[in-house]
């Protein structure tokens, strides 16, 4: 068999013991039988894709698109790394996360060479959340906390390490080293639990792809939302202590004194109205006295032609003496005479010089037999009508014979009153004598009436 | 124990999307019949 048989089945026989291996998960095992399967026979395509496999189960993407690249080279038709390629190659987001894990990744070993441990955990925690098949991540990780003490925290980390890797040397050297350490604990008498956890020095959290790390004593990140409230309450309680000692005063005193300027203004108004009323009051009383005016010329004007007509038609029946002297006498009473002119007063004083008299007679003696006869009430009623034609008739004697007759009659108080203007416009009439009395006298009047006459006929 | 230094230098940094073309480049392909032939090459030498 020629040589070159002889290495392909050698590298054939390390392909088949890394494609078991690698069936099994043992991705450390599988790697180290396709290299051997490669160093026989670098283009074993087989062998060359199967590793980029592995190294792309382990989280190692870089490496496997090397070996499949390498692949594709070697042999461009019918090879499955084209595919391989060509799926990572359509997930652009997914590359590009798997690259900036594998940067995190190299950052946090840079962490760790400087004595960042807390911060190449904290990357590290992103890497495998981003990335749970990154199995150096894991181990990494897992180191660090054994580093740190945190044994239950390594203890998940090498689990989950395990199940990528069944028989990678570092998970299981480190996952014995936890299983020594927790005896040695135990041995001490020390509880198995952690060592109280450093409080972590930073605090980090990502915004879109960055991640920004601070220190935690400066954020104090578990608290942020109880401190944004109290600074609100602090703020409002500020703000309300301004404006009730600066801002309320001087919108006080703003709106006092718009207040004040308004009731200024409002009894400058208020007194200007007070003036129209009083102007407007005034007006209307000068609109009254003309009015009254107006009423009393109306008055008089109506007075005047009342009159007129009056005059006029009595004077008619005067001259043709038709009706009687009460009837004209009763009208010519309502004549005033200060609203005739020249004529008319002429015609009335001519009426009146002939009617009065001789009607006042007429009253006066038939008032005095009535009084005679004891009907006092037509007495009086025909008195009445005397005194409006002439009160002081007979020197005030028919006057005080009207009281006489009130008196009479039981009418006490027209009595008292026509008794007190007897005896304060007629004096000299004797208020004192009694009715009996007085009828004599009246008779005797009689008779001095008729004492021409008599003497005449006694002489 | 474990040495926390020592431990950390058997880890190598991964290769990142940017550095797979240099990667490809200088890897190195030669395998066992390369190697037999430059022996052969030495011998008839």
């Amino acid at each position: 068999m020629e040589y070159t048989q002889k290495l392909i089945y050698q590298s054939n026989y390390w392909y088949n013991d890394g494609l078991q291996k690698a069936k099994i998960r043992d991705l450390s095992g599988a790697i180290t039988s396709l290299k051997k399967s490669l160093q026989f026979n670098s283009e074993n395509i087989a062998a060359r894709n199967l590793l980029g496999l592995v190294y792309y189960g382990r989280g190692e993407v870089g490496e496997a698109l090397v070996e499949w690249i390498l692949s594709k080279n070697i042999h461009p038709q019918d090879n499955i790394a084209g595919y391989y390629i060509q799926k990572i190659q359509e997930s652009p987001a997914d590359l590009d996360i798997i690259n900036q894990s594998i940067r995190k990744y190299n950052q946090s070993l840079i962490y760790c060479g400087q004595g960042g441990e807390d911060l190449a955990i904290i990357q590290l925690k992103q890497v495998v959340s981003s990335c749970p098949s990154f199995l150096r991540a894991y181990q990494l990780l897992a180191l660090l906390y054994l580093h740190t003490e945190q044994y239950s925290l390594a203890r998940q980390v090498l689990k989950e390490a395990n199940k990528l890797d069944t028989t990678n040397e570092l998970t299981l050297r480190y996952m014995h080293e936890l299983a020594q350490s927790r005896r040695r604990r135990r041995e001490n008498g020390e509880k198995p639990e952690d060592k109280p956890r450093k409080k972590p020095q930073t605090v980090t959290y990502s915004i879109g792809n960055e991640t920004i790390i601070q220190p935690a004593s400066a954020i104090m990140k578990e608290n942020t939302s109880r401190t944004t409230i109290m600074n609100i309450l602090i703020g409002l309680g500020v703000g309300i202590a301004f404006m009730w000692f600066l801002i309320m005063p001087a919108v006080n005193k703003s709106t006092s004194t718009k207040t004040n300027k308004q009731v200024a203004a409002f009894s400058d108004k208020i007194a200007e109205e007070e003036a129209q009323i009083a102007a407007l009051k005034t007006e209307l009383e000068s609109y009254r006295a003309v009015s009254e005016e107006t009423e009393n010329a109306q008055q008089t004007a109506a007075s005047t032609k009342d009159s007129y007509e009056i005059v006029i038609e009595m004077y008619s029946h005067f001259l043709n003496d038709d009706i009687s002297d009460s009837a004209m006498v009763e009208q010519i009473l309502k004549v005033n005479p200060e609203a005739l002119g020249a004529l008319g007063r002429e015609r009335y004083d001519e009426m009146k010089g002939t009617l009065f008299p001789r009607y006042s007679e007429t009253l006066y003696y038939t008032a005095r037999e009535n009084f005679d006869v004891a009907n006092y009430a037509e007495a009086a009623a025909n008195l009445t009508m005397l005194m409006q034609i002439d009160a002081g008739y007979d020197d005030g004697n028919a006057m005080f014979l009207l009281a006489r007759a009130y008196e009479a009659s039981g009418d006490a108080d027209n009595a008292a009153q026509w008794k007190e203007r007897v005896e304060k416009d007629y004096p000299n009439v004797d208020t004192s004598q009694a009715s009996e009395d007085n009828s004599d006298d009246y008779e005797a009047y009689d008779y001095d009436y008729d004492d021409d006459y008599y003497d005449e006929e006694y002489e | 124990m474990l040495n926390f230094e020592e431990e950390l230098k058997r880890f190598q940094p991964c290769l990142e999307v940017e550095d797979i073309e240099e990667a490809v480049y200088q890897e190195d392909l030669a395998d066992m019949t390369d190697l037999l032939r430059e022996v052969i090459e030495q011998t008839n030498k």
